[in-house]
């Protein structure tokens, strides 16, 4: 196997050591935690930010970034209930909104993909405009009366399991789009793209096209995971998924992508997400709520980052070695032909 | 200076050129190894005073070893280095510079965002009264320079609008500056044949007649025997000969280099030529070439020559689908084509090999086969599925057929050298099968085994039927390889022959325009400005013009506040009451203290988003404090809100740039644990009005005419900002640090430490703010200070800071600010729901971005126009 892959599977394992480990301390010290009420509880939890952050995996991939997707997600929500309020049916009413998040993720991509705007500040611009939207549309107040069987997904499992509902989107988009991702050309050129963007242009990789189209799936489906909180939350509100933005950028980086493109897996992430469920849930046992959870997170964040660098540095040096000897070799003996 | 004016061959070099030419500089029996692996051994090179030595030798043989030996990169493991025969041990680049040694390098590590003048000076600047940094000096001193060097640009342009040929005078100015004795320059001409090469040797060989040790390492072995006086030749890390360049001929130095000797260096196609495979007609792309016709018939090869900048590679992009033309035919085996991308251009058979081999055919972090297999991923694909068995099968046919040299096929091709890293290339583009191959210098920097192999495969191509065009800058190779060779010149194609008739002389003045009687420049027509002259007009006006851009933002700023500010004040005169702007001003000073602080952040290249969660902890502390030690002085307090925010950005700092944790992920972490540390000190405390001293209330609520003294603090922070901006090293150095880092490494800026230092000082203003904060809005709880960040990089961004570093003012921060206060204020007098304020900053930092972008990209272009 080659070097790189090897290196990358040992980020992955680490990280599935760790939320093993944190996994079994729990259930041995904190009472109830492997309870399926629990289980299940913390991955309903995290349905939103998990559906948000598979998208943007494949956008950090390619070297942008999008800050807007928990505003997306917001502007969804309150177009979902600002519309149910108006009488607009469901099967209406999520298509739409499914469509706002289109545009929202459109406006992004051209601004990015045509324009050439640096993708970190147009979403930080985004992130403001889309929320600003929410305040405008529905102000302080809030959209509860929702329909029963909206509501219903929103809090029940799949029948006979203790899997909510609301995280199969998630189970089934990541598949997917990790299958992508890892396996067909679109993956690959979206690899490219991110390890060298010029290189990608002229290799006949359209990349404004597959930047834009990354937007409006990030878009799309920032906009699902709005409609699914709202009907986790069973309700509507302008700040709903504030602040999301950092969960989902915190997993992605603490899944091993590279801050600079190119380079992780998308299992990675989904074993980060799984840490950082498991991680909020233990501390919610414990009482630890809000903001010291954050504490806890951030810190697992910058540590992992520091370990990842230790690691690299040193496989680097290690294969610096090899590759040295490899040329040494190689000088002596050319390859026949 | 000053007194050698009138003779501006340089003062400050050595003048008297003795007898026997001084060693000024030797490596003597060096050794060094990399990862247990020898890369030099026992290597005794001497660079004389007044003399010229060129190290020559294969990719791989260990010059550019040597040469970061001499300029203190390395530490050589046995032997050791000699400045003017006393033996002498460099720690680091900077180390070298004060002993005389000054490097030229072939891709200048300039700071594009900063000036000629403070390149030239960067780590050295002139100082003035009071020990501050004298700009006007060193401008002048620059300009001195810079007209000796022949290059015509104001001493203030910035750097990035230079060409590559341009920048390397920039480097050259640099060295002598640092009254460089000893001058190494790397690959210094591989970038500019012909006319500016002449340029360049007319300054060699007045630093000859100066007394100025040289030695250029090169591979092109024309050049080598008409400069230099001595060659050393280098094989396997060992030299191999040493000798006066009157002793050694062509031939003999291939000899040398390789081992053995190279009887056909050019190999020639069997077939014949068939039908036209590309036409052009008329191609025209404003700026950048105009009226090119040219055809190319299957099984040809015709080079097309030039000097840099002649439009070559750009008329290559145009065919190639990357850059289309604005005007003009493009015909492929008789049909007419448009092409807009290079997908495009792949559909249609068309393959080009760019001159950027590591920033445009490869992507480094990619394997072999992942690299050879990108462009032709849809032949590799069933369903969209990549299937390895069908990428190797593409692939290892041509990698035997180019002898690479490789490990395993997943092994990154940075690794490789960099011939093997271009029969990578080749492979890539053969894999797609093309009708036309366009090659753009495919064996600059290549060793002369490699390069010989390349040859052979791009005429075997050809013998199959491939229509190929060299572009070349080697006028042996084309005159080698080449059916028929077209020149162009400023952007025209201005000459043709075919194999028989070219020679490098016809080539060398069809390209220069020394053929040409009246050589005056070519008129475009249109909006294409004169090409440049020697004289200084182009360069006096691209300043001016640049000056314009730059004080345009504060002034746009200006406009984009009035335009706000008056329709809201028509519609409500109560806008523009002292109260009002009063207001508006006190609420500035504490946010300008906090965008200044990001500001200092961004400028590194870095980003701190844990500014407002440093702002709310050190709030909720510090009234903590005064709520429950009334007695302390409110100084105290202060100043320890000060030392928490030290804390907090030294945190921030030592994890990027020690820890090297990017800065946008260390701060995401840090925003977080701040906030949770308040969180958990806090509780559910709440700070309220009543329980705090009165005089801690009343510190922020002075007012000094009507305005509150917050505006005042803030104002006062900034005036002294700029000061140390503009007039420390320290602060230029920030900016070197973020728009070059590891330039600005290599000329001994302790980046780090710059980083850390921007956090750490980011922090105590932010704690100084937090503190403020906690006077001002006097009931504070773990919440204090939310959502400050998206305002203060809002602010930035819309005041003129560079997001990717190098550049920012202090005077647009200050106004950005303003008009993002403006707007908030004005939407509220303007009865415009709050709600909308969100809304409307999203907007503005869109919109601001979008104007820079369009600025800089004029810039560039007219930076890259050839006409």
């Amino acid at each position: 196997m080659s070097v790189i892959k090897r290196r990358l599977l040992q980020w992955e394992t680490t990280l599935a050591a760790g939320a093993i480990t944190l996994f079994l301390v729990a259930a041995a010290t904190v009472p109830g935690f492997a309870s399926s009420i629990n289980l299940s509880l913390a991955a309903a939890g995290v349905s939103e930010v998990a559906l948000m952050v598979v998208p943007l995996t494949l956008l950090i991939i390619a070297r942008e970034i999008d800050l807007s997707v928990a505003s997306i997600a917001g502007l969804a929500s309150v177009s979902l209930g600002v519309m149910i309020e108006r009488g607009v049916p469901l099967g209406l009413g999520i298509p739409a909104v499914l469509l706002i998040g289109v545009a929202a993720g459109a406006l992004n991509g051209a601004l990015v993909a045509w324009l050439r705007l640096p993708s970190l500040v147009v979403t930080l611009g985004t992130l403001a405009l889309f929320r600003g939207l929410c305040y405008v549309l529905l102000g302080p107040r809030s959209v509860s009366v929702l329909p029963e069987p909206f509501t219903d997904f929103g809090i029940s499992n799949v029948p006979g399991t203790a899997v909510p509902l609301t995280i199969v989107p998630f189970l089934v988009v990541v598949v997917i789009v990790g299958v992508m991702l890892h396996r067909t050309a679109t993956g690959r050129r979206i690899f490219a793209i991110g390890g060298s963007p010029e290189t990608a242009l002229y290799s006949g990789v359209r990349v404004q096209r597959m930047t834009f189209w990354l937007f409006v799936l990030s878009g799309a489906v920032c906009a699902g995971a709005g409609i699914i909180y709202t009907a986790r939350l069973g309700n509507a509100r302008a700040d709903n998924a504030l602040g999301f933005e950092l969960d989902a950028v915190t997993i992605v980086f603490l899944g091993g992508i590279s801050v600079f493109g190119g380079k992780g897996t998308m299992a990675g992430v989904g074993m980060a997400l799984v840490l950082i469920a498991l991680v909020k849930n233990v501390l919610g046992l414990n009482q630890v709520n809000g903001d010291a959870q954050a504490t806890v997170i951030g810190l697992l964040l910058i540590g992992s980052v520091l370990l990842n660098n230790l690691a690299r540095s040193i496989s680097e040096r290690a294969r610096g070695r090899r590759d040295a000897r490899g040329r040494a070799a190689a000088r002596s003996s050319p390859k026949p032909g | 200076m000053s007194d050698d004016v009138a003779t501006p061959s340089g003062a400050g070099l050595a003048v008297d050129v003795p007898e026997q030419p001084a060693v000024s500089a030797a490596l003597r029996s060096i050794s060094k190894s990399f990862a247990g692996t020898p890369v030099v051994e026992d290597v005794t090179l001497e660079v004389r005073a007044g003399d010229v030595l060129a190290l020559v030798g294969e990719n791989g043989a260990g010059k550019s070893t040597c040469v970061k030996l001499l300029a203190g990169v390395h530490r050589p493991d046995a032997g050791h280095v000699e400045i003017a025969g006393a033996r002498t041990e460099l720690h680091s680049p900077l180390d070298a510079q004060h002993n005389g040694v000054a490097v030229v390098h072939q891709h200048p590590g300039l700071f594009g965002d900063l000036s000629i003048a403070e390149n030239v000076f960067v780590g050295r600047p002139l100082r003035g009264r009071h020990g501050r940094l004298d700009h006007r000096r060193m401008e002048r001193e620059t300009g001195e320079w810079l007209h000796l060097l022949g290059l015509d640009r104001s001493a203030a342009t910035r750097v990035k609008s230079l060409r590559t040929s341009e920048q390397q005078l920039v480097e050259i100015a640099r060295a002598l500056v640092a009254e460089a004795r000893i001058l190494i320059m790397d690959e210094p001409t591989a970038a500019l044949p012909g006319h500016e090469v002449d340029a360049l040797f007319a300054v060699v060989d007045r630093l000859r007649s100066r007394g100025v040790a040289m030695m250029f390492v090169t591979h092109r072995l024309d050049e080598v025997f008409r400069l230099a006086d001595r060659i050393a030749v280098l094989r396997d890390g060992r030299l191999v000969a040493s000798k006066a360049s009157a002793e050694l001929d062509r031939g003999a130095v291939v000899r040398l280099m390789v081992g053995r000797p190279l009887s056909d260096l050019y190999p020639v196609s069997e077939a014949g030529v068939g039908e036209v495979a590309l036409e052009v007609e008329n191609l025209s792309s404003p700026g950048r070439f105009e009226d090119v016709s040219m055809s190319v018939r299957s099984g040809e090869i015709v080079g097309l020559a030039g000097l840099v900048g002649s439009g070559r590679t750009e008329v290559a992009r145009a065919l190639f689908g990357v850059e289309p033309p604005s005007a003009g035919r493009m015909e492929l085996d008789g049909r007419e084509v448009e092409l807009s991308s290079s997908a495009d251009a792949l559909e249609h058979g068309i393959a080009y090999v760019s001159e950027d081999r590591r920033g445009q055919s490869l992507v480094l972090d990619f394997g072999i086969l992942a690299n050879a297999t990108l462009p032709a991923l849809g032949m590799v694909a069933r369903a969209g599925f990549v299937r390895r068995r069908d990428e190797l099968g593409l692939i290892e046919r041509l990698v035997s057929k180019m002898r690479l040299r490789f490990r395993d096929y997943d092994q990154p091709v940075a690794t490789l050298s960099g011939g093997n890293q271009q029969k990578v290339v080749l492979a890539k583009w053969l894999a797609t099968e093309p009708r036309v191959l366009i090659l753009d210098e495919p064996t600059q920097g290549i060793d002369v085994q490699a390069k010989a192999e390349i040859h052979r495969i791009i005429v075997s191509l050809a013998s199959e039927g491939v229509a190929v065009l060299l572009i070349s800058s080697e006028l042996p190779e084309l005159l080698g390889m080449c059916d028929r060779i077209a020149v162009m010149r400023e952007g025209h194609i201005v000459a043709e022959w075919d194999r028989d008739h070219a020679t490098q002389e016809l080539i060398a003045a069809a390209a220069t325009g020394a053929d040409d009687d009246d050589a005056g420049p070519i008129e475009t027509g249109g909006e294409a400005p004169a090409p440049p002259t020697r004289e200084a007009t182009r360069g006096g006006r691209i300043g001016a013009a640049m000056a314009d851009v730059l004080g345009r933002r504060e002034v746009g700023l200006v406009v984009a506040i009035l335009a706000i500010a008056i329709p809201v004040a028509l519609a409500n005169p109560r806008f523009l009451s002292g109260e009002n702007l009063a207001a508006i001003l006190t609420d500035a000073g504490l946010l300008w203290i906090l965008v200044l602080a990001q500001m200092l952040v961004l400028i590194t290249r870095n980003i701190d988003l844990s500014v407002g969660s440093m702002v709310g902890l050190v709030a909720y502390l510090a009234a903590l404090t005064v709520r429950d030690h009334p007695g302390l002085p409110l100084i105290v307090v202060v100043l320890m809100g000060c030392g928490l925010g030290l804390v907090c950005g030294m945190i921030n700092g030592a994890t990027v740039a020690y820890g090297r944790v990017p800065a946008i992920v260390a701060t995401l972490g840090t925003l977080s644990i701040f906030r949770g540390i308040d969180h958990l000190i806090a509780g559910n405390d709440e700070v309220s009005e009543d329980q705090v001293s009165q005089a801690w209330i009343d510190l922020t609520s002075h007012t000094l005419f009507g305005v509150g003294v917050l505006f005042y603090v803030g104002a006062a922070i900034l005036v002294v900002a700029a000061a140390a901006l503009r007039w420390t090293a320290a602060g230029r150095e920030l900016f070197a640090v973020g728009s070059n880092p590891d330039g600005a490494r290599l000329i001994g800026v302790r980046v780090d430490r710059r980083i850390l230092q921007a956090f750490a000082v980011a922090g105590v203003l932010a704690g100084l703010v937090g503190a403020l904060w906690a006077s001002r809005y006097a009931t504070i709880d773990s919440r204090a200070a939310t959502d400050l960040e998206l305002t203060v990089i809002a602010s930035a961004v819309v005041g003129g800071v560079a997001i990717f570093g190098g550049w920012g003012t202090v005077a647009g921060v200050a106004l950005g600010t303003l008009l993002l206060l403006v707007i908030e204020n004005g939407l509220a007098f303007a009865r415009v729901e709050s709600l909308w304020v969100k809304a409307v900053y999203g907007i503005v930092i869109v919109a601001a971005v979008a104007i820079d972008a369009y600025l800089a990209r004029r810039v560039e272009a007219r930076a890259g126009a050839v006409l």
